[in-house]
């Protein structure tokens, strides 16, 4: 009859091909060790989202405060005042929107510089991920590359608007606004703005929530193809309503063209206050 | 000339030679796993329906245990198996399966309460055990008389080769892929393991170890229509061949699975029968039950595909561009229940025939499925012929499956085997037998036969082309050592066999890529295969009479009288064209379940003479020791524990042992 | 198999069929990677592991390519089909054009043509994910197994049938840029064993190994994985669910 030993584990040396000691991979399981990943890349990408989605946000009540020129005139008028704090202090406070127009710029510089880690970082990352986008003809991955191309642009077009907004923060209301449109031959910018912000938005917003799966239910394909239909209708709509304001703002700013820079007085009842 | 040292050189990267290596590795060896491709890429990944276990949790497999898996098991192999071997398999398969449960496959779990199965056609309400709920459950399946088959959805191979190679890698073992062994380092005594062709360079080295281990699966690929994958050549076999002192045993109990789709040869599970599905013919008609009354669909494998290929013959085929075939009905079983247990059948069919197999029938026909002979091994695994080569898994004779492997039979080898034989191995390797006393002449003898070989091959200029010489051996077998095999077709077999290797040297390559030439590597691994295929005919035609998947149209009948033996093939001339054949008779007067009839098929066996006296021992045994417990009664039939290493010893806990 | 396909009679003429097959072999370096045609009659039911067969035992003898199972469930074959990853053993050539262009994964070390090394590859990750429950005392063997809810199990096994093909790395837009980026197929493993109570880690440990931009958060989101795996793996789903975990975990 056989003798067994019994069967014993003598520790196990090293692998020859340069692996780490196995029973150094096993120690490491089954116990908290140390803590010694960064915490950061989990803080950056969380960031990276929060700053996206505040950007988007902000984009959306953006459009709707200057869409109110859809309105009156007189409603802008009383929307850029809103903003200028005289509902608190009694009197308008240019200095408030350029707080905010620095707050946005920052955010804006935040979130560009977090998806930036994301960009191609070479020639040889660039080249591939182009190849790979053309051979593989995927919906998601066109679009995120449309999203680094919109963004890209964003942050040249929106520094454009900003300084502006740093810079001349009482120059906010129906005619002086207008003017800039028409007459300081700013449409184009706005124009192409209004297109790339308003897909870059849509797209970051989809791709936010299907990041971290929000929205999308339990069959993950029927959830993204619905993202997807909200997608497209949140960008058709503010598109349109873009095109349609910017057309409102170009319209008045012609008509207000032999007295640019005049600016907008609101009729007397409405500024009960100041009389 | 480059050599690389270890303890343990395992031949092969699927579930045998994975388990094997561990067991190995668990006792200090340092040890190196050769494969032809990735390991998790093994033909174990390919086994779907599940792995056989006496663990009694599911209601349907109340009062199962060892013995009656080792019935059954004798049963399926046709008396062909070796019954102490049966036995370790039948106590240590439930260890397995729980050793790979607490290792992460996600086996199927009881889940209590009332659920609706179908049975023999019908649905019927059975009544889970709150008791077993979340124990691991099982499924019915081919030759059974309980439902054992323990099994992950229809991915049972694919779960337990990740979990399993898994834990190859945490335990640090290295795994040589893409390389291929071409010869062994042996001097007619002692192996001292391989020469190795790197498939991604062409380039030979030799790797020297103390024990040498072939786990390189079956050679389903002899045959044009296989379940196998293309990796299935048994070149790992026909390496043991050709040292010509090692034994290939029972090389023509060849299985043949009943429902591969047609024609495209591809599995899908016995599982489908075993969870309700049956087998119609042309009309539609539900056939199986009209030859046999009692299993039906459920008869073993090598009954049901031979009645398959009768019905066919019978004119009952459903006629098709590229031949006849057979229907097989799942969609009794609900589009739910395949969803979730019968997912990669699924896929398969919609895949492969563009078809809903919850709506539509799937088109079968028996296919080449399985290799029950192998390397001649004892009990642990140690090949006969040479001190430190071992054997397991399907490229084995181990001899668990005698004539017929039982579906479920053969992933649980592969891990009992492994686990068996790796200790073995680290048994061996303590020993002063185990030590490594090779001589670097030797080595290099080895080392530059193969390279002689290699260089005669991409050097011959010939007329032969061996892409076309492979698939005539392929439609050989296949038409003329399938299912039913005559005396006649045999010889003609035999005959063109012997033709296409002697053409095979003369072989001329039409290309001469430099690195790894895959016309080369075909060219090479033609001959052996070639030698394989006459192993099994030249065995067939000799073995004159039927026993399991060996059916002689000419001899029907079983005869223990003659053939209660196992052919061993060796190959000790290369130059001739034919092997030579000893026989190796099966111990009646050991055998705790003498030989009789299967419970299915035909029961006109010609009687060993010993039978009757045999039987008259064993009931007189049972007799004495009515009322002891089963343990003890098994015990004095056939006393197989001395075999194991202490820790698989012990009894398998079941949920109704007393406390 | 191949020759019952080729010897049948077919009722319509077959479509004539280019394999546009990117050719290169590192044993001769100084030759640059070319494609090259190969004409070839579409037969009935046809997959690319037929044809691609048929090329290699009538037209090319040295052409390389890895099947194995020929079955989708082995996942040796993948590689581009028009550019996309895919099976080639399951893609019929039915559903392709009457020109198929066929490239190696990319991503992978290339052996030769068609063949890449993936297992190289897929070894490295389980290593660097510890992809195995860990074994910190040795099963008793002969004691009833630990239980599990049949729910979970099924869960498991869910995330279990990825098959390591390398689709979802090569439809991975982040991969191509970044290489030490363990992509979907590490990712799910991670959210597997994270699912399974046999395995004790922590989400603080699955931090370690994934808690970076090589891990979880270099994931941009823009499933290629999903869409092309060919196991349908719910790895959209998974992907979101371990970043919301980690997140959570690296707020701490």
């Amino acid at each position: 009859m056989r003798q067994y030993a019994k069967p014993t584990l003598p520790p196990l040396p090293v692998e020859p091909d340069g692996l780490a000691p196995p029973s150094a991979r096993l120690q490491h399981q089954g116990q908290s060790q140390a803590l010694t990943a960064s915490r950061w890349p989990a803080r950056l990408d969380l960031l990276q989202g929060i700053s996206g989605l505040a950007l988007a946000l902000f984009l959306v009540a953006h459009m709707a405060f200057v869409a109110s020129i859809l309105v009156s005139e007189e409603m802008f008028y009383r929307v850029a005042r809103f903003f200028e704090g005289e509902w608190l202090f009694g009197t308008p406070h240019p200095w408030l929107v350029s707080l905010v127009a620095a707050g946005v710029t920052g955010l804006l510089i935040v979130h560009a510089w977090l998806a930036l880690r994301k960009f191609p970082a070479s020639y040889r990352q660039h080249s591939a991920f182009a190849a790979h986008r053309r051979r593989l003809r995927h919906v998601d991955t066109s679009l995120w590359w449309l999203q680094v191309v919109s963004g890209f642009i964003l942050f040249f077009l929106t520094t454009i608007h900003l300084y502006d907004m740093l810079s001349q923060p009482a120059l906010i209301g129906p005619y002086e606004s207008a003017d800039r449109v028409w007459s300081g031959r700013m449409w184009p910018i706005y124009l192409a703005l209004l297109f790339t912000a308003e897909v870059h938005g849509g797209i970051g917003l989809y791709r936010l929530a299907l990041k971290w799966g929000w929205f999308v239910g339990d069959a993950p394909n029927r959830g993204r193809l619905r993202l997807r239909r909200v997608r497209h209708v949140f960008t058709a709509f503010f598109v349109t309503l873009g095109l349609v304001t910017l057309l409102a703002y170009a319209d008045l700013g012609r008509n207000h063209a032999a007295h640019a820079g005049e600016r907008y007085q609101p009729p007397p009842s409405a500024e009960p206050a100041r009389s | 000339m480059e050599i690389i040292h270890s303890d343990v050189l395992v031949i092969g990267g699927g579930l045998a030679g994975l388990r094997a290596a561990l067991a190995a590795r668990k006792r200090g060896r340092e040890v190196i796993v050769l494969s032809l491709v990735p390991p998790k890429r093994s033909h174990s990944a390919a086994a779907q329906g599940g792995m056989q276990a006496s663990l009694a949790n599911a209601a349907r497999g109340a009062g199962d245990n060892e013995d009656v898996h080792f019935e059954d098991t004798v049963r399926g192999s046709d008396w062909g198996c070796d019954q102490e071997v049966a036995r370790l398999f039948a106590h240590v398969a439930p260890k397995a399966v729980r050793e790979l449960a607490a290792w992460g496959v996600p086996w199927n779990r009881v889940e209590a309460g009332a659920r609706t199965a179908i049975v023999d056609g019908k649905p019927v309400v059975i009544e889970e055990p709150a008791a077993a709920h979340g124990l691991i459950t099982a499924r019915d399946f081919g030759g059974t008389r309980q439902w054992r088959t323990c099994y992950v959805a229809d991915g049972t191979g694919h779960a337990m080769l990740y979990t399993v190679s898994d834990q190859s890698i945490a335990a640090g073992i290295p795994v040589h892929e893409r390389r291929e062994a071409v010869a062994l380092i042996h001097d007619g005594e002692r192996c001292h393991g391989a020469i190795v062709r790197d498939l991604t360079n062409g380039r030979l080295c030799a790797y020297v170890a103390r024990a040498t281990c072939i786990a390189s699966g079956g050679f389903g690929r002899l045959y044009q229509v296989t379940t196998n994958a293309v990796i299935n050549e048994g070149i790992g076999a026909a390496i043991a061949l050709d040292t010509g002192v090692v034994p290939l045993a029972n090389m023509e109990a060849v299985q043949f699975h009943p429902t591969a789709i047609f024609p495209a040869g591809i599995l899908v599970t016995e599982g489908c029968r075993g969870d309700g599905g049956l087998l119609r013919d042309v009309d539609g008609h539900r056939f199986m039950p009209d030859y046999e009354p009692e299993k039906k669909e459920l008869a073993s494998r090598d009954v049901v595909s031979r009645r398959m290929e009768a019905h066919i013959r019978a004119g009952k085929g459903v006629a098709h561009p590229y031949g006849e075939h057979l229907w097989l009905d799942i969609t009794l079983l609900g589009a739910a229940h395949i969803e979730r247990k019968l997912r990669e059948v699924k896929e398969i069919s919609q895949y492969f025939l563009g078809i809903d197999p919850a709506k539509q029938w799937i088109p079968v026909r028996p296919a080449q499925h399985y290799s029950m002979g192998g390397i001649r091994t004892d009990a642990h695994g140690a090949a006969r012929g040479l001190k430190g080569l071992f054997a397991c898994g399907e490229a084995a004779c181990w001899d668990l499956h005698g004539f017929n492997r039982l579906g479920g039979n053969s992933v649980a080898e592969t891990v009992v085997s492994g686990m068996i034989v790796g200790e073995a191995i680290a048994d061996f390797c303590a020993t002063p037998a185990g030590e490594l006393t090779v001589s670097t002449a030797l080595i290099r003898r080895c080392f530059e036969r193969a390279q002689a070989e290699f260089a005669g091959i991409a050097e011959s200029r010939g007329k032969e082309n061996a892409a076309l010489l492979l698939r005539e051996m392929q439609a050989t077998m296949t038409a003329r050592v399938g299912i039913v095999r005559h005396g006649d077709t045999l010889h003609t077999a035999v005959d063109a066999l012997q033709g296409l290797l002697r053409r095979s040297l003369d072989l001329g390559l039409r290309s001469s890529r430099p690195g790894a030439n895959p016309e080369l590597t075909q060219a090479w691994r033609l001959r052996k295969m070639l030698k394989l295929a006459l192993c099994v005919a030249w065995g067939a035609l000799q073995r004159t009479e039927s026993r399991g998947a060996h059916y002689r149209e000419d001899f029907p009948r079983r005869n223990d009288a003659d053939w209660l033996k196992r052919t061993l093939a060796t190959w000790p001339d290369p130059e001739l064209t034919l092997p030579a054949l000893a026989y190796e008779a099966l111990d009646v007067t050991r055998m705790e379940l003498p030989p009789g009839w299967r419970g299915y098929g035909a029961r006109d066996a010609i009687e060993h003479p010993l039978t009757t006296a045999r039987q008259a021992e064993v009931d007189a045994i049972r007799a004495r020791l009515a009322g002891a417990d089963r343990h003890t009664v098994q015990d004095a039939l056939l006393p197989f524990r001395d075999l194991l290493p202490p820790h698989l010893r012990g009894a398998n806990a079941r949920l109704g042992d007393p406390a | 198999m191949i020759p019952l396909l080729r010897h049948s009679a077919r009722p319509s003429r077959p479509r004539r069929l280019t394999l546009q097959i990117l050719r290169y072999n590192p044993a001769t370096p100084e030759i640059a990677p070319y494609l090259q045609d190969f004409a070839i009659d579409e037969s009935d039911g046809m997959t690319l592991f037929i044809a691609l067969n048929e090329i290699r035992a009538s037209q090319d003898p040295s052409l390389q390519f890895d099947f194995v199972c020929r079955a989708g469930i082995c996942g040796s074959c993948a590689m581009l089909v028009d550019g996309r990853p895919a099976l080639a053993c399951r893609t019929l050539t039915r559903d392709c054009g009457p020109r198929i262009v066929l490239a190696p994964l990319p991503f992978f070390e290339l052996i030769g043509d068609l063949s890449v090394n993936t297992g190289k590859w897929m070894r490295g990750t389980a290593e660097r994910l510890q992809t195995w429950i860990a074994q910190t005392q040795p099963v008793d063997l002969d004691a009833l197994e630990a239980r599990m809810e049949p729910a979970l199990a099924e869960a498991i096994y869910e995330l279990d049938r990825c098959i390591e093909c390398g689709c979802c790395i090569a439809a991975c837009g982040t991969a191509q840029m970044r290489e030490d980026f363990v992509g979907a197929v590490g990712l799910n493993k991670i959210a597997r064993f994270r699912l399974d109570p046999r395995d004790t880690r922590s989400d603080a440990d699955f931090y370690e190994l994934i808690g970076d931009d090589n891990g979880v958060f270099g994931c941009m989101s823009l499933l290629g994985c999903h869409d092309f795996c060919p196991k349908q793996l719910p790895l959209q789903t998974q992907i979101a669910f371990l970043r919301r975990k980690m997140a959570v975990e690296g707020w701490r």
